[in-house]
Formats: C-alpha cells, sequence, structure tokens
C-alpha cells in the first residue's frame, strides 16, 4: 500500500466533492486510516462541482472506514439464530444452495434484488448484469426509485433523455434567476451553495419549501446580496403554483413564442391547459400571495435569455418530486422552462438535483427494472440483442420488465422469497417502514452487502462485508452527468471484498458460464461497450482517459453522452432535443392531491427531509461521533402555534402518527415552519424513525413513493394514546 | 338497464361554458370504458374560454391566449360550436339545433349558464332597445367590445356595485376611463361585506380615481343619435357618460328548458342529484336551480359537474364529509390595487357564541374580520392584507389548525421568520453556529485564535469554518480582525478592513 496522497471524491452526496485522501502512517483500531482534505480543481479541468469545499459529512468520511462495529467477515445465520462469522466460500455456497433451491420450486422471479444509488457504476453494471444473466430474475430495481425516479420520468418524456442536470454546475454562477423547487442544498449539498453566489446577488434566488430552510433564508437580502424570494406554498401544492406561474407567463404575454414554434411540440395544449390555473385560485390553493407568484414569474421572464437576461433555471429537488404527481409537477416544471425558452439557451434551462453520491450513473447501467446498460429499455428487443451480445449470452435468455422497488418490497414474502440487498438500508429508508421490516422478516432469504451493520443487515440470513470509498477503484456519475474516478487510498479490513468479487462469485457458486470481471477498469470497459449507442453512451471514456483529465491533461471534464471518439458533451439541447425529431414534448398536467389527505383527525401534514450532518438512513454517518455531536436525533419541527394548541414545550417528545405508524422525537418549535405542517429528518431508526410513518402510494408513471407528504395527528408523548389494532383495521 | 349494450349511451350536453367545458373534461377522463358518446352543442363561435378571466383582460392585465380552455378530446368528443338549442322534444329525446339538424339523446345535461340581468330603465328598454356603448361583461365580444370604446370614452358610468361590477370599474380606470360606480343599494358587494369593510373598499376604490355612489340607481338612459350621451340617477342628478357597463346581476339562462315543459322556477329546478323535472334531462351550473341554493359562483358548478360526473358513471366515492366541501366557497375581487376577499360567515351574521375578531384600520384602509365556530375559522373578510389573504383562504378552506391566538393569523408568514438579522461579531453569543457546514460556533473560533490561528486561513486550517459553501467567510474575517485589533500583541489588521477601537469593551465570548 501506498501512502501517497490520493485524488477521490466524496463517499455521499452527488455534488462529489472532489478531496485528498493521505493514508496515515499508523493506522491504529478505531483511529483514522486516512486523513482527508479538500481539493480544488484547475478551471481548465471545468473546475469541482465542490469547488475546493467540504461540508461537515466529507470532512469527516474517513472515521466511518475504521468504525469499531466494522463488518470485516461474512456473516450466516446459525440454527440458534445468531449471525455468526464464516467463510467466504461457504456463505457463497450457502446463498447459492438457497438460492437455486427458492428457484428450483418458485422459479427464477423468486429471487429479488435491491440496488442502491450509491454503488459505483461498475457496481451497478455488474448487478445489473448479474441478476439478468445468472439469477435470470426480472426483479431488480433500486432505492433511486425512491429518489430520481419522477425527475428521469420527466426529463425522458420531454427531453426524450435523462442527465440530472444538461449543463455544468458552474454554469449557476451566470445565471440571473434561478428557481429552486423543493431542494435544501444548504444542507443536503452545502459546498453547492458557492454556486448560488451570483444569482443572490442580483436578487434572482426563487426558492419554493413549506419551511424557511437554510436555502430559502438564502433569499434573504442583506449588505452584498438582494437575495430572492421564498415561497413558502402548502405541502402537495407545488404543480398548482407551477401551474400558475406558466398561466401569468402566458397571460402577461412572457412566452418565447419563437422558440416554441422551433423547438417544441405540443404548447398549445399545454398553454390551454393552464388556462384555468389564474392566480386568485392558486393563491387560495398554495397559501403563496399573488403579489409572490407575479413577482416569482418577473423574474424569471426577466432573466430569460430571449428578454435579454444572462439566464434562468429551474432545478427540482426531492420536496418536488415525492409525491403521487411528482412526475407530472417535474413535467409542470420544464413547461414553465419552455415556455420562456430557457433549455439549451446559456445558463438556462431545467435540470434536476440528484441526491446520492451515484444517483445519476446507478440509473443508468441496469439497476432499474425496466431497463439494460446505457439507458436502455429492456422491452426493446434491439437493445435486448445488443446489451445480450456484450454479455455473450441469447437475448431470449434475459427477462422482461420488473417492477419498481416499493412493488418490488411489496412482493417480498409473497412472489419474492429472497432479496440481495446492496448499497441500502430498506428498513430505514423506504415508506412505510414498519411494514417493509415484517416483508423482509417474511423472507426465506436476505442476503445484505455491507460494510457496516445496518439496520437491514441486522436482519439478514447472510451479511457480505464490502469495501467502502477509499478502499475501491472505480467512477461515480455526478449530478451533472459528469464521470468522476473513485480512487483507492488504502486496503479493506479484515476480509471485506468489494461487490465486484462477490458476484463474480456467485456466480460460479451457481454454476453460471457468464464472465464476470472483478478488475474495475476492465468492468468499466465493458460497461461503455454495453452503453455504445444507448442514450447514456460511455463508450468513449476508460479509467485511464478519466486519469489522464485528472493529471492535467484537462479536457474540461468528462459528460456524457460520450460516444466513441467524442470525450463528452458539457452541455445538452444547444440545437436538437433527443427526441428523434429533435424537439421537446410538452405535455398538459393537472395536480393530484396527496393520497393521504387531511381530515379531521389528521389535521397536520407530515414532510420528511435531511440535516446537515446526517445522511440518508444515517448507517453510516451515525457512526461518527463529530456529526452525532451536532446532530444526535431525530427530532419534529413544528410552529409555535401548532405547539401551543397542543401544550408541547420545546424540547418535549412529541408523537407523529399516521394510519401507518408513529414516530415519538422531540419537539423543535419554530417559527420557520408554517403552522399547518410538521417536519421529521429521517436519518434514524428506533422510535424518531420518520418512515413509520411516512405513506407508500406511488406516483403512477415513475413508481416514485410519496414521501414529502402525509396528514398526520400530533400529539404530547405523555397525552399520547396509541391506536388499538381493531381502530386501525376499522 | 345494466346489460351490456353494443352501443354507447349518448350524452348531450348543452352550453360549452366553464361548466360544461368542466363536465365534459371529467367525464372524458372517467370513463376509460367508453360506456357514453359524447357531444357538446356550444353557441358561441369562440372555442371555450375561462370567463372568470375577461375582467382581466378588460384590465389589461391578461392576454387573451390566457384564457382558451383546453379542447375536448376530438376522439371522445363532437363538439358543435357556434350552434344553439332551439328545441328540446323530450318526448322523443331529439335537440332541433339553430343549423337546422336534430340530435337525439340518451341523456341531456344543460349547462346553459346565466345572461346578464339588465333592468328595464327608460331609455335602455324602448321599442329601440340600448343605444350604443351600453354593455354588460358576459362574453368575450362584450369584453372586447368595451375595450374598444375605452379607448375614446371620457366617462363611464358602472351600474351596480357587486364583484363583477367593481373589477370591471377598475379594469376602466386602469385604461385611464373616469369611472363612477352606482349602487342601488346603501354599500358596496353588500352580498359579501357588512357596511364597516365596505365603506373603507368605497374609499379605497375613490382613491383610485373610482367615483362611488350608493342608495341610488339610474332612473334614465339618455342618448343622442342613438349614442348614450348621459344618465339620470334616481335623485335626479345628471352624470354625463359615453360608456355604461349594466352589472346587475346575472339569471338563469332557462328559456330553453321552460319551453320544452321542464319544471323552472328562478332557474332549471333539480333534485339531489341534479336531475330535473325530465328523468332524463340533467341541468348544472348557473341554470340549475339546487336544493341548497343558486349561488353565481364558479365552485359549485364545477362541483356539480364532477359528482354528475360520479353519478353517471356509479362511482360510489363522493365523499360527503370531505374537508370544505360544504363551505361557500371563497370570493376574490381581481383588481388591481384593491386587495379583498370574503368567505363564509361574515360579523352580521355570527353566531352568538361565535367569537369574532375584527381589526380595522381607517388610515391603512386595511380591515379584517375572522369568524371563528367551536375552533374553527367559518368566516373571514380580509381588506387590504394583500400578505395574509391566501394564507387566511387556505386555513379555511383546508381547516388547518389555527393558532390559539387567533390574532397571530394576520402576521405574514414572513415576518414571523424567526431568522436573527445579521449581528456584529462582537455581540454574537459564544455558542452560535457561525460555519453551518461544518458545525464550527464562535467559543470554538476564538479558542482556535486564541492557540495561534490568527488569520481566516488558519482558523479554515484549525476548525474547517468557510471550507464549506462559505458563506460565513464574511463572519469569520470579522471574528479575527476583531480579535486581533483587541489584542496588542496580534499583528495587525488587514489594511481594508475597519479597525475597530481599541477600547470597545469585549463582551463574554461564551
Amino acid at each position: 500500500m501506498t501512502l501517497e496522497p490520493v485524488q477521490t471524491h466524496c463517499p455521499y452526496c452527488a455534488l462529489q466533492c472532489a478531496m485528498t485522501l493521505t493514508p496515515s502512517a499508523d493506522q491504529v483500531e478505531g483511529g483514522s486510516a486516512v486523513e482527508v482534505a479538500p481539493r480544488p480543481v484547475p478551471s481548465v479541468q471545468g473546475g469541482a462541482t465542490s469547488a475546493g469545499g467540504l461540508c461537515h459529512k466529507g470532512w469527516t468520511s474517513a472515521a466511518v472506514l475504521r468504525v469499531p462495529d466494522r463488518i470485516t467477515e461474512p456473516l450466516v445465520r446459525s440454527a440458534s439464530g445468531v449471525l455468526e462469522p464464516s467463510s467466504w466460500e461457504d456463505a457463497l455456497a450457502f446463498i447459492a444452495t438457497r438460492v437455486a433451491a427458492l428457484q428450483g420450486a418458485h422459479g427464477n422471479d423468486s429471487i429479488g434484488v435491491f440496488g442502491g444509488g450509491g454503488l459505483t457504476n461498475e457496481k451497478a453494471y455488474q448487478l445489473g448484469k448479474f441478476t439478468r444473466t445468472v439469477l435470470r430474475s426480472k426483479h431488480i430495481d433500486y432505492n433511486g426509485r425512491f429518489c430520481m425516479s419522477s425527475a428521469a420520468a420527466a426529463g425522458n418524456r420531454a427531453f426524450g433523455i435523462d442527465r440530472g442536470m444538461p449543463f455544468r454546475v458552474t454554469d449557476l454562477g451566470s445565471a440571473d434567476a434561478i428557481l429552486l423547487l423543493g431542494s435544501n442544498v444548504a444542507d443536503t449539498m452545502p459546498p453547492f451553495v458557492q454556486h448560488l453566489a451570483g444569482v443572490r446577488s442580483r436578487g434572482g434566488l426563487i426558492v419554493v419549501d413549506p419551511r424557511r430552510t437554510a436555502t430559502a433564508a438564502l433569499t434573504d437580502g442583506d449588505g452584498q446580496s438582494p437575495g430572492g424570494l421564498h415561497l413558502q406554498a402548502l405541502p402537495g401544492t407545488d404543480q398548482t403554483l407551477l401551474l400558475g406561474l406558466l398561466h401569468l407567463v402566458v397571460a402577461e404575454g412572457l412566452a418565447d413564442e419563437q422558440y416554441l414554434a422551433a423547438r417544441v411540440n405540443g404548447w398549445d395544449d399545454v398553454r390551454r391547459s393552464v388556462a384555468l390555473w389564474w392566480p386568485e385560485r392558486v393563491a387560495a390553493t398554495t397559501g403563496v400571495a399573488e403579489s409572490s407568484l407575479r413577482r416569482a414569474v418577473q423574474i424569471l421572464a426577466a432573466a430569460s435569455p430571449a428578454r435579454g437576461g444572462n439566464g434562468a433555471m429551474i432545478l427540482s429537488g426531492r420536496g418536488a418530486e415525492q409525491h403521487t404527481d411528482g412526475t407530472d409537477t417535474v413535467t409542470a416544471a420544464i413547461n414553465l422552462s419552455l415556455a420562456l425558452g430557457l433549455p439549451g439557451r446559456p445558463a438556462s434551462g431545467y435540470g434536476c438535483l440528484t441526491g446520492q453520491g451515484n444517483g445519476q450513473g446507478g440509473r443508468e447501467h441496469g439497476q432499474k427494472a425496466d431497463q439494460l446498460p446505457g439507458y436502455r429499455m429492456i422491452d426493446d428487443p434491439s437493445a435486448r440483442a445488443h446489451v445480450a451480445a456484450v454479455w455473450g449470452v441469447d437475448p431470449d435468455s434475459l427477462p422482461g420488465k420488473g417492477v419498481p422497488a416499493v412493488e418490488l418490497l411489496g412482493k417480498l414474502g409473497g412472489e419474492v422469497k429472497a432479496l440481495f440487498v446492496h448499497g441500502a438500508n430498506v428498513v430505514v429508508s423506504a415508506p412505510d417502514a414498519l411494514a417493509v421490516r415484517r416483508r423482509l422478516e417474511s423472507l426465506d432469504l436476505l442476503v445484505v452487502c455491507d460494510f457496516v451493520p445496518s439496520e437491514t443487515a441486522q436482519l439478514a440470513d447472510v451479511v457480505l462485508p464490502v469495501t467502502q470509498w477509499a478502499e475501491e477503484e472505480g467512477t461515480m456519475t455526478n449530478l451533472e452527468g459528469r464521470v468522476l474516478r473513485r480512487r483507492k487510498a488504502l486496503d479493506a479490513p479484515g476480509q471485506a471484498r468489494s461487490e465486484l468479487d462477490i458476484l463474480a462469485g456467485l456466480a460460479r457458486a451457481l454454476g453460471s458460464e457468464v464472465h464476470f470481471d472483478t478488475e474495475p477498469a476492465l468492468v468499466f470497459d465493458e460497461l461503455a461497450r454495453a452503453s455504445a449507442g444507448g442514450k447514456a453512451d460511455y463508450s468513449g471514456l476508460s479509467h485511464a482517459l478519466l486519469d489522464a483529465e485528472e493529471q492535467g491533461a484537462g479536457s474540461g471534464g468528462h459528460y456524457w453522452p460520450a460516444p466513441v471518439g467524442s470525450t463528452g458533451t458539457p452541455r445538452l439541447f444547444a440545437r436538437r432535443f433527443a427526441h428523434p425529431d429533435g424537439r421537446a414534448r410538452m405535455v398538459a398536467v393537472s395536480p393530484g392531491a396527496p393520497a393521504d389527505d387531511l381530515r379531521r383527525e389528521a389535521p397536520v401534514y407530515l414532510v420528511t427531509g435531511r440535516v446537515l450532518a446526517q445522511y440518508q438512513s444515517g448507517a453510516q454517518t451515525r457512526r461518527v461521533d463529530a456529526l452525532n455531536a451536532v446532530a444526535p436525533a431525530a427530532f419534529v419541527e413544528l410552529h409555535p402555534h401548532l405547539a401551543k394548541l397542543h401544550q408541547i414545550d420545546d424540547g418535549d417528545d412529541v408523537a407523529v402518527t399516521s394510519v401507518r405508524g408513529t414516530a415519538i422525537a422531540r419537539a423543535r418549535i419554530t417559527t420557520t415552519i408554517r403552522t399547518d405542517t410538521v417536519f421529521m429528518p429521517f436519518h434514524w431508526a428506533g422510535d424518531g424513525m420518520a418512515n413509520a410513518v411516512t405513506n407508500d402510494a406511488v406516483d403512477p408513471i415513475s413508481g416514485m413513493p410519496e414521501f414529502k407528504v402525509c396528514a398526520v395527528s400530533i400529539a404530547r408523548a405523555d397525552l399520547f394514546v396509541p391506536p388499538q389494532p381493531e381502530e386501525v383495521l376499522a | 338497464m345494466t346489460a351490456q349494450s353494443s352501443a354507447p349511451e349518448k350524452i348531450v350536453v348543452v352550453g360549452a361554458g366553464m361548466v360544461g367545458h368542466r363536465f365534459v373534461d371529467e367525464l372524458v377522463r372517467n370513463d376509460r370504458s367508453g360506456r357514453f358518446a359524447i357531444e357538446l352543442v356550444g353557441a358561441e363561435e369562440y372555442e371555450p374560454y375561462n370567463r372568470i378571466l375577461l375582467s382581466e383582460v378588460l384590465a389589461g392585465r391578461a392576454d387573451l391566449r390566457a384564457l382558451g380552455l383546453p379542447l375536448p378530446d376530438a376522439d371522445r368528443v363532437l363538439f358543435r360550436r357556434g350552434v344553439a338549442v332551439d328545441e328540446i322534444d323530450t318526448d322523443a329525446r331529439e335537440l332541433l339545433l339553430s343549423d337546422g339538424t336534430r340530435s337525439t339523446y340518451d341523456r341531456l345535461v344543460l349547462a346553459t349558464g346565466a345572461r346578464a340581468f339588465v333592468p328595464p330603465l327608460p331609455g335602455l328598454a324602448g321599442p329601440a332597445g340600448a343605444p350604443k356603448h351600453v354593455h354588460v361583461l358576459r362574453t368575450l365580444d362584450d369584453t372586447r367590445n368595451i375595450a374598444a370604446r375605452a379607448m375614446n370614452a371620457k366617462h363611464a358610468v358602472v351600474l351596480g356595485g357587486g364583484l363583477l361590477g367593481l373589477e370591471a370599474a377598475c379594469g376602466l380606470r386602469r385604461r385611464g376611463v373616469p369611472v363612477t360606480v352606482v349602487d342601488l343599494d346603501d354599500h358596496l358587494m353588500a352580498t359579501q361585506l357588512d357596511r364597516g369593510p365596505s365603506r373603507m373598499l368605497a374609499a379605497q376604490l375613490r382613491s383610485l380615481g373610482i367615483d362611488v355612489i350608493t342608495s341610488t340607481s339610474v332612473a334614465e338612459v339618455i342618448s343622442a343619435y342613438d349614442e348614450i350621451v348621459a344618465v339620470r340617477l334616481t335623485d335626479d342628478r345628471l352624470l354625463a357618460a359615453d360608456l355604461m357597463l349594466v352589472s346587475c346581476g346575472i339569471r338563469a339562462e332557462s328559456g330553453l328548458a321552460a319551453r320544452a315543459g321542464i319544471a323552472v322556477e328562478r332557474g332549471i329546478v333539480v333534485d339531489e342529484e341534479l336531475r330535473t323535472s325530465d328523468p332524463w334531462v340533467h341541468a348544472i351550473g348557473d341554470c340549475a336551480q339546487p336544493p341548497t341554493g343558486m349561488t353565481g359562483l364558479l365552485a359549485p358548478g364545477w362541483n356539480q359537474a364532477d359528482d354528475l360526473v360520479a353519478l353517471m358513471l356509479g362511482r360510489e366515492d363522493l365523499d360527503p364529509d370531505a374537508v370544505g366541501d360544504d363551505r361557500p366557497d371563497p370570493v376574490k375581487l381581481k383588481a388591481v390595487g384593491v386587495d379583498l376577499v370574503t368567505m363564509g360567515v361574515r360579523p352580521s351574521q355570527a353566531l352568538d357564541d361565535d367569537r369574532v375578531l375584527t381589526v380595522s384600520d381607517g388610515g391603512g384602509n386595511r380591515h379584517v374580520d375572522l369568524v371563528l365556530r367551536d375552533g374553527e375559522l367559518v368566516g373571514v373578510t380580509c381588506l387590504g392584507f394583500p400578505d395574509v389573504s391566501a394564507a387566511l383562504t387556505l386555513a379555511y378552506d383546508r381547516r388547518t389548525p389555527l393558532p390559539a391566538d387567533p390574532l397571530a393569523l394576520l402576521v405574514p408568514a414572513g415576518a414571523q421568520g424567526g431568522v436573527a438579522a445579521t449581528v456584529s461579531p462582537m455581540r454574537m453569543p459564544g455558542s452560535t453556529t457561525v460555519c453551518r457546514c461544518s458545525a464550527v460556533t464562535k467559543k470554538q473560533i476564538v479558542s482556535a485564535w486564541e492557540q495561534g490561528a490568527t488569520t481566516p486561513d488558519a482558523i479554515a486550517g484549525a476548525t474547517r469554518a468557510t471550507t464549506g459553501c462559505g458563506g460565513c467567510k464574511e463572519v469569520v474575517c470579522g471574528l479575527v480582525d476583531w480579535l486581533n485589533a483587541s489584542d496588542p500583541a496580534a499583528p495587525a489588521p488587514s489594511v481594508d478592513t475597519p479597525v475597530t477601537p481599541r477600547n470597545t469593551p469585549v463582551e463574554s465570548t461564551t
């Protein structure tokens, strides 16, 4: 092992901040194995999304490498019900025997695979290949379904392609207006806020959020910048708000009719569809004052290049997307951007703020139930033929379309008897998580690959220890579609192995003839071939090319599509959209209501989200002392008016109850939230688990669950009477 | 009969206004099996449009293109535009259309709407009819004609101080036309407002340049060469007028039904299931007179359209308990410079046990009444509070929990924001988080400085403050300058930073 500094990227979110890891000379148990430092990337290379910054999570990321409960050997549940150490050979043989028996009795589709948006491109690719060629099961999906699927579906529908941001992150700095829909970047990807400095200085930041988050507070003016506008809409009304903004664009004659005629289909339908969303109606539905709606439209229109501005962007996050009408809500956002003539123009357009580290790449290479590598559709015969040829199998042997994540979890214990989980902690992160736990417990076989005993791993029959980010080579695709290298700084402890080794080993144990490389660079080369000609085409890229760029032979970053002979496409849509006719497609949409809506016995909305010092299900960050010191436990954020009604004081335990379950956490009383809404972060298991309460109703198009809104009742915990089971059933 | 028949049931909808359009849209959306064949007959030549926004067009605030409603799905709906229904033969279930053709129906839905009521005033109702430049505001043509006349008009009289009359008056004023509103009632918007807020509304209109005359009506319309030149009021005053808008309410368009022998009172009488006296004929919207009464508002008409679709499809998901269903809908005055929204019970209608809160600010032309019943908001009158009217409407509509002190409802959300204004680094308590990204407090920065980190870069190295989003750079620089200035041993602060005087008392940093 080398002690040279290694250039890589942060293990956490999709911003993939550049960092340098310097291995420590003395690696003691519990000590830091590597030193982490932020790494500025010269602008000749396009700059880094992090611009030399790191947040608390990134700075402390090395602590997870040597946590005391790190899993260092395979564990198999013994007859007495305890997870006990095992050899790799025995563990893999055990899995293979059980899988073969279950498939013999119940068919190939009785085995499910649940992937993650934190896996490298290489792992995500191998996982899809393994499921389709070794297990030959249609049942694969991943936790990215929880975060990216609605924006992906809407992007594909409108543009014919789904790249979260079709421009560089650094382009944000030139825009005159940015509309942020349901995204709290100041907490979820703090270094990103640097890219908002320009728009804030020009008074053009508009944030839609039911809470006055740290991001919404950026719209406050200060000495240097006029800031912008915070629209504190009622949860579940984002689409109505967007339709109202588009109505005003039409009413005030601000639509870019020339652009629409030249580049867009469907404008007439969409224009008519917003005739019914006049400002008074929208104000009464969203709670946002009419004057604010008008001002938002003026800011966006004035920033539009067609009207002489420097650029306007609309960016959506989970707050707007995680709804049963999330795909249509994103479509409404895209329609607004098209009406203003933004996509394809400088510092302009629509983008989605991807959440997980490889939430972008993770959805391109075959983890999705309906997709093959390169963003190819699994029911397209030519796509099947191409990928089958790369894999050396008969196209007819590939399974068909599976089902999206929530539906897959719903099949556990029924059609699906066994589940492999990679890079996910579903008993904390899935909606209606108590039900998910019950279903996991009913499985015949649960295999979890993880590096810590997450809540999901603790339920497993077999736990396989895997490498972490600093212990492996690979690539990640960040929120702007840029392919980045992840590099190894040190060896994994104990017997931990990469998933690439595990999948190859399992393929052998299951008697498969299909070849699985274990060297990440070779897997990437195969991925590149499999993606060639697909929408997410990586065929022009290789580890060597990506390495050369970072060593100074820079081209400004490699953004897909990067077909053979090209080094990538930083900005999309300048001349054409990805539909065959080159035009964007507008689709008229209409808002739905939350599936679990307000009623007398549940008069308050629950919204969920993240805090700065924790990440996703907390499996990693809850093991870091420095982060726990800042964010030690779940909490319930509520307005003093609401608190007073229920005799709740700051710090009291509060029970938040929906028809699915109850979460109990400390009250945090603040005037920054709406009076009709409570907020809980979703990083914790146990009593404070927000997802015990959330709804698993899904968007019919994307399959994305409605994490972001459900109706609840609240009570001070000592006054809380749990609903009786018979009441629940009635 | 529920047996599967091969031919779909034919539904003819008469009237392509906002309620007829909604009905057709809902029916197409929900009838996925194609059980119904749908025909929509509309007398206006235009494509269906949003009538609610005509006053916005008149005010020059909305482009005509913003009004066009989605066209009915041509695969599912036969849309006959510019065709009126002349007669209904209820025995044969057949319609005679104005283009001479006939059309049969299995079920008929009348959504004929309403027409503006024009009182029989001398000079208006004679054998020659109304003179030129006297208008009602009901259709796109009306709007165009009024807008065209407004280009040259020197003084407009609006008869009727209700919602539409006032919206039109504000619209005409916005086009530069001097306007007088004449209202027979002793106060404006008497249907929605008590006297107090109404007086304040009148004052606000006057400040916009709109004259308001109440307890008075027009006695005679005076014309010359068939053009209006003046009106004589009931108090014998003469007002010169070269444009007049009659806005005296609406009357249900029920003549067609009456001629067919269908029961008609003030409107076409329908039962709870929106059936007329003829079981094959339904009526919805402004033309219908349901047991709950006629409102002249859009939302009840839309609800009727939705309900009738559900009834026709035999759906049982009608939820009578759905939140907000049984409440009168909010009424909002759409006019630049006036923000007025009213809903539900007003103070003069409150019950003894109701809690009524009134905030009246005559000097600021602001007035709010809140009526609470059993802890719920059942009535709002909100004039001149644009920042809270949307939130109040939502609390009323969705019955969301109210604050223990309802007066708190009148504080705009932004004004409650708990984010403290930037304080000087010196005065900041030690526990204040300076750097959110790395959770660094002022106290930690001060102790890093005490251990020798006396430049912003050194502070960043020691605490990681400023290394995330960079938002705290200014505060950290300020802190370092303040600390350096307070300590004679420290290196001199950078030249371009104002130096804090030595004798400034240093506050506790803990």
